[in-house]
C-alpha cells in the first residue's frame, strides 16, 4: 500500500506541470470564456451579465458576422476537399519506388512547416502581384490577370490555395494508409486485368476510406479556425471588402480591436457548435462510405 | 542516477515556481493603481539607486520613422548609462492590436506613442497615467505653449504629451502638375475647381490624388460645412443631414469613375507605400497630414510642394491636430525616467535634429529655432505651412470619443464598399449612421 502510493506520487510529480498548465491555459479560459459569452465586457471594467443578447445580435443586427460566416464555410467547403485531394493525388506518386522518394516527401512537406509564416504572405504578394507568376501564367494562356489582392472573391480563392498548398500532414497520413493496403490485392486485380482506374476506385479509395474520414474530421475542423493566412495576407483587416474575414479574424478584431470581448467569446461559442454539428454530420455520413476491414468488410 | 534525475527535476520545479512568482509580484504591483505616486515613487528610488532602468517604448510608423526614433533612442542611452530602452514598433493597423492585450494584461510599455483617436479610450479606462504631476519637473515645459500642452488633455487630466501640430495638406508634385497644364494650385478652391483640376490629370493620364481617407477627410468635410463627425460629448455623430454624408462620397466615387483616383482594387494590389503612384510619379500628388511630407519627400525620387485640400471654406475646414502623443502607462512602475525621456525628446536639440518634424512640427519654440540651420528645404517647408495653417484654422474642438477606434473602421468599410460599387452613397449613410450610434449609444 505504501509504496504503491508512492509510485502514484511519482507519477503525479511527472504530470503536474501538464496538469497545471492545462488547468491554468486551457480549462479555465474555457470556462472564462463561456461566462464572458453572456457578458459585454471590454477588457479594462469588469463584465456585464446581458444574457443571450450577444448572440441574439450576431444573428439579428450584425451583416458582417453572417457575412464571415458565410465565407468562412465556402473556405471550409472549396478548400478541405481540394486538399485532400490534392494530398491523395501527391501521397500516390510519392507511393512509387523511386530512389529519391525520402527527398521528395521532404519537399512535399516543406510548405506545411512555413505555411503560416510571415514569409510566405510576403512571397504570396509576389506571387500573386500584379506581374508575379500566377498572373504572368494567366497571360501566356491569353486570360486576363487578376488583382487576386484587390478582388473580394479572388482573395478568398488566393486563401483556399495557400491552404491547399499546406497537404503536408494530410499527405503523410494518406502516404502512411496507402503503404497498409496490401500489395496481393493489386496482384490479383492485375491478373484479372484491371485497369489503372478500377484499381483506384475499387480498392485504394475503400482501403483508404477510414484513414479519408479522419483527414476529413481534422482538416475541417482546421479550416475553420484559420486565423494566420487571412490576417497576413489581408494585413489584419480581413479585407478587399472584408473578402478574408474569416471567422476567427473577425472574432479577433471584435476581441481585441473593438474590445468587445463579450461578444467574440461568444462568437467562439457557437463556432464550438457549428464544428461540432460538421464533425457529427462528417460521423453519421461515414457508415454509408467508410470501410472498415476488421468489420469484415462492411 | 536516479538521483542526478531528481536533482534535475528538482531544478526545473523550482525555476519554473519562480518564473511564476515573478508574474505574481508584477501583477501585485500593477494591479493596486489607486496610489500611484507613493508607489511609484518608491519604485523609482529602488531603480535609480539600483541603476539600472528598463523602459519599454512602442510607437507605429513606417520604416525611416523606426529609423530615426532608434537612433534617438541611442543616444539617450549614451548620455544616460544607467537607461536601457527596449523598443517595440509596428506598423498602425498591427500597432493598436498589439496594444489592446497588453492594456488588457496591464503588461502596456511604459511609453506608448498614442493618437487621438484612440487615447480617450486608453484614458477613460485608466491606462494611462495623468502627465500633469510631470510638468515642470521631469519634463521642462518652459518652451511650450499652453495650447499645445492642452492638447492631450482628457476631461480632467493630461493623459498623453503632445509631440508635434499637424494640419491636412495636400503634397503634390509641381512638374507633373506643371505637365496636365495646371500652373498653380490657388490657396483656395472649390471642391467643384479640384473635380475639374483632377478631370484635367486624368484627360493627360495621370491621377490627380490617391483618395482621401474616408474618416480624415470625411470630418473636414463637414466641418466646412458647420458640424464634425463627433458630436461634442462623444454621444453621437455630429452632424444631422445625411445629405453632407452623400455629397461627400458621391465626389470621391466620381473622382474613381473618371480614373483621377487609382480604383480600390489597384490601391489594395500595392505591397506598401513605396509603390504608390504618387510616389512613382505617376500622379499629382496626396492628401495627407503635414508630417508625412517628410516621409513622402524620402520614399519618392520626386519632390513635392504644399498646397491646401478643397473647399471654400478653409478656414473652417482645418485644424491644428497633435499629430501624435507620448503616453505614460498607468502600470509603468518608472514612470519619472519614462518622463525624463519624454523631455529628452521634445526639449533635446540634438534628438530634434533626428525627429526633424516627422511627429510634426516640434512643441518647443527653442528647438524649432535651435534647428532651423539643420532643417532641410522639405522640413521648412512643412514648418512653413503649419505656421500658416494655425493662423488659417479654427480649434479642433473635443477629442474623438472612445469607440472612435471602431467607428473609423466602419466608416473605412463602407467607403470601401461604395468605392466597389457594392452600395449606394445614400444607403451608406443610412447604414453608417445606424452603426455609429450603435457604437456610441453604447
Amino acid at each position: 500500500m505504501q509504496t504503491h502510493m508512492k509510485q502514484n506520487l511519482w507519477g503525479y510529480l511527472f504530470i503536474g506541470p501538464f496538469i497545471i498548465g492545462f488547468l491554468a491555459f486551457t480549462i479555465i479560459p474555457i470556462i472564462a470564456s463561456f461566462y464572458f459569452s453572456f457578458t459585454s465586457y471590454d477588457l479594462f471594467n469588469s463584465p456585464e451579465w446581458i444574457g443571450l443578447d450577444n448572440f441574439k445580435e450576431m444573428f439579428t443586427s450584425d451583416p458582417r458576422y453572417l457575412h464571415s460566416l458565410k465565407i468562412t464555410f465556402i473556405y471550409v467547403f472549396a478548400g478541405v476537399p481540394l486538399r485532400l485531394l490534392f494530398a491523395l493525388v501527391v501521397a500516390m506518386l510519392l507511393n512509387t519506388a523511386s530512389r529519391a522518394v525520402g527527398l521528395y516527401r521532404t519537399l512535399y512537406y516543406l510548405p506545411s512547416l512555413i505555411g503560416g509564416s510571415v514569409a510566405v504572405a510576403i512571397m504570396w504578394r509576389q506571387i500573386f502581384g500584379d506581374d508575379g507568376i500566377v498572373n504572368l501564367a494567366l497571360m501566356t494562356m491569353g486570360i486576363d490577370p487578376v488583382r487576386w489582392f484587390g478582388n473580394p472573391t479572388a482573395a478568398l480563392w488566393m486563401l483556399i490555395f495557400l491552404s491547399v498548398w499546406q497537404f503536408g500532414s494530410s499527405m503523410l497520413i494518406f502516404l502512411a494508409g496507402l503503404k497498409s493496403i496490401p500489395q496481393s490485392y493489386y496482384e490479383a486485380a492485375s491478373v484479372d486485368g484491371a485497369s489503372f482506374f478500377q484499381k483506384f476506385f475499387n480498392i485504394t479509395i475503400p482501403m483508404l476510406s477510414p484513414v479519408i474520414l479522419f483527414n476529413a474530421v481534422m482538416q475541417t475542423i482546421a479550416a475553420f479556425m484559420t486565423f494566420v493566412p487571412a490576417y497576413i495576407i489581408s494585413k489584419g483587416t480581413g479585407g478587399p471588402l472584408d473578402g478574408t474575414l474569416l471567422y476567427s479574424l473577425y472574432l479577433f478584431k471584435q476581441g481585441f480591436e473593438f474590445f468587445h470581448m463579450g461578444y467574440a467569446s461568444a462568437m467562439a461559442w457557437v463556432m464550438l457548435v457549428i464544428i461540432g454539428i460538421l464533425t457529427s454530420l462528417i460521423f453519421f455520413s461515414s457508415k454509408y462510405w467508410v470501410h472498415y476491414e476488421s468489420e469484415g468488410g462492411r | 542516477m536516479k538521483k542526478s534525475l531528481l536533482v534535475l527535476l528538482g531544478m526545473m520545479m523550482i525555476l519554473w515556481l519562480a518564473a511564476c512568482s515573478g508574474d505574481d509580484s508584477s501583477e501585485d504591483t500593477s494591479g493596486d493603481t489607486d496610489d500611484t505616486s507613493e508607489e511609484t515613487d518608491t519604485d523609482s528610488d529602488s531603480e535609480a539607486s539600483g541603476d539600472q532602468v528598463t523602459l519599454r517604448i512602442a510607437w507605429w510608423g513606417s520604416q525611416p520613422r523606426h529609423d530615426y526614433t532608434l537612433e534617438v533612442i541611442e543616444l539617450y542611452e549614451e548620455q544616460n548609462p544607467n537607461v536601457t530602452i527596449e523598443p517595440e514598433y509596428a506598423s498602425w493597423d498591427d500597432y493598436w492590436q498589439k496594444l489592446s492585450p497588453q492594456a488588457a494584461a496591464n503588461e502596456l510599455p511604459d511609453i506608448i506613442q498614442m493618437d487621438l483617436s484612440y487615447i480617450s479610450q486608453y484614458a477613460e479606462n485608466g491606462q494611462l497615467a495623468d502627465l500633469e504631476p510631470f510638468l515642470g519637473s521631469e519634463i521642462d515645459d518652459s518652451n511650450i505653449a499652453e495650447n499645445t500642452i492642452e492638447g492631450g488633455r482628457i476631461n480632467d487630466g493630461l493623459y498623453g504629451f503632445n509631440l508635434g501640430s499637424n494640419a491636412l495638406s495636400f503634397q503634390y508634385n509641381p512638374e507633373i502638375l506643371a505637365e496636365i497644364g495646371i500652373e498653380e494650385i490657388p490657396e483656395t478652391y472649390s471642391w467643384d475647381e479640384y473635380q475639374e483640376m483632377a478631370q484635367q490629370a486624368a484627360d493627360a493620364g495621370y491621377y490627380f490624388d490617391n483618395g482621401m481617407q474616408a474618416d480624415v477627410f470625411f470630418n473636414y468635410y463637414l466641418r466646412q460645412n458647420g458640424a464634425r463627425l463627433y458630436a461634442e460629448d462623444g454621444s453621437g455623430l455630429g452632424y444631422d443631414d445625411d445629405q453632407l454624408f452623400v455629397d461627400f462620397f458621391t465626389i470621391i466615387q466620381e473622382q474613381v469613375e473618371v480614373e483621377a483616383t487609382p480604383t480600390p482594387d489597384f490601391m489594395a494590389q500595392l505591397a506598401g507605400p513605396e509603390d504608390d503612384p504618387v510616389v512613382l510619379g505617376d500622379g499629382v500628388g496626396i492628401f495627407q497630414w503635414s508630417n508625412q511630407f517628410v516621409g513622402l519627400e524620402d520614399m519618392s525620387e520626386h519632390t513635392f510642394a504644399f498646397a491646401t485640400p478643397p473647399g471654400e471654406n478653409l478656414e473652417d475646414g482645418l485644424f491644428l491636430k497633435p499629430s501624435m502623443y507620448f503616453s505614460i502607462s498607468e502600470n509603468s512602475e518608472q514612470k519619472e525616467a519614462a518622463a525624463a525621456f519624454i523631455d529628452f525628446w521634445v526639449n533635446d536639440v540634438e534628438a530634434n535634429k533626428l525627429i526633424l518634424g516627422d511627429r510634426g512640427v516640434p512643441v518647443s519654440s527653442v528647438v524649432q529655432e535651435e534647428i532651423a540651420d539643420d532643417v532641410s528645404e522639405a522640413q521648412q517647408a512643412v514648418f512653413d505651412y503649419v505656421a500658416w495653417a494655425e493662423e488659417n484654422s479654427t480649434p479642433m474642438g473635443a477629442p474623438d470619443p472612445a469607440g472612435a477606434g471602431e467607428i473609423i473602421e466602419q466608416l473605412t468599410n463602407i467607403s470601401e464598399q461604395i468605392a466597389y460599387g457594392e452600395i449606394t452613397p445614400e444607403d451608406a449613410a443610412e447604414h453608417f449612421r445606424t452603426q455609429a450610434e450603435g457604437i456610441l449609444g453604447n
